[in-house]
């Protein structure tokens, strides 16, 4: 089967779908629309057997990936196990890229420098992108390692960020706790948002 | 292999090309934009009323110091 199209503003954001992340899964969908992108995960990707295959398709359409591993670490619930769902993407991701390079960029996120060299010594050499696990960290680095003309300030990034955040739209969008905020259909609502949010603050990138 | 820099020149899609890609019900993008609607005028008016308040607690406006 042929691979699909490459998407060029598509960004495959491989993170953790969990409550103590969130602040950084609206940084990351905010910032990256900010600078012209359209993030994309995977948890719109229905379960079973050919999971893997529409995993995979779905970095194949993307023209960059965010691999984010600083929450990598043992679950508290017994028994204590590490999910290996986003080192096995980055796998996946790591050999679709060296088979076309031209057609896949991806990029390493961390919280802390060195954790890296140490949780998978395999990836030693390559420097992540290290956000401190703050929003200004991920809007930072965002705009580091994604460069382009007229690109807005971290500031202005911090501006979209707080007005989606400020007005606990989050919390409504989740619908008090009923609705997974890392579902398809909440994910394409929070990009709503961040598109308003961007149309909204002054100096985004024009088309 | 130092960490990756892309310079991006794809040109960027008009934000209304991008939200149609989403394929969210007319309804509902109805009920999300006034919701920030709402946000937007309330951050709007916290942006006004913050410099007063500073100044009713003796604190220097940023303004203000920066005229001097």
């Amino acid at each position: 089967m042929p691979p699909p199209p490459v998407n060029p503003n598509a960004v495959f954001l491989n993170i953790p779908y969990d409550d103590e992340f969130q602040k950084l899964y609206l940084a990351y969908i905010v910032g990256l629309s900010q600078l012209g992108f359209d993030p994309c995960i995977t948890s719109g990707v229905p379960g079973g057997e050919r999971r893997l295959d529409r995993v995979l398709a779905l970095i194949q359409s993307c023209r960059y990936s965010i691999h984010d591993l600083s929450r990598i670490e043992l679950s508290a619930a017994p028994p204590a196990t590490p999910r290996f769902n986003m080192p096995l993407e980055l796998g996946l991701t790591i050999t679709w890229a060296k088979l076309h390079p031209k057609r896949h960029t991806w990029f390493l996120w961390e919280s802390t420098p060195r954790r890296v060299q140490k949780s998978m010594s395999d990836l030693d050499g390559t420097d992540p992108y290290i956000h401190f696990g703050t929003v200004e960290g991920v809007l930072r680095e965002l705009r580091n390692a994604f460069v382009r003309d007229n690109s807005p300030s971290v500031q202005s990034m911090m501006e979209a960020y707080r007005l989606v955040e400020a007005r606990n739209i989050v919390g409504i969008l989740a619908g008090g706790g009923t609705r997974n905020l890392y579902s398809a259909s909440v994910f394409r609502e929070l990009c709503l948002v961040a598109l308003d949010a961007v149309r909204r603050t002054k100096d985004a990138i024009k088309p | 292999m130092p960490r990756p820099v892309a310079h991006i020149t794809a040109p960027i899609e008009p934000l209304e090309t991008r939200i149609k890609r989403l394929r969210i019900p007319k309804a509902r993008q109805k009920e999300l934009l006034a919701i920030m609607d709402e946000a937007w005028t309330r951050l709007a008016v916290e942006r006004v009323k913050r410099p007063i308040i500073s100044a009713q607690r003796g604190e220097k406006l940023e303004s203000a110091s920066a005229t001097r």
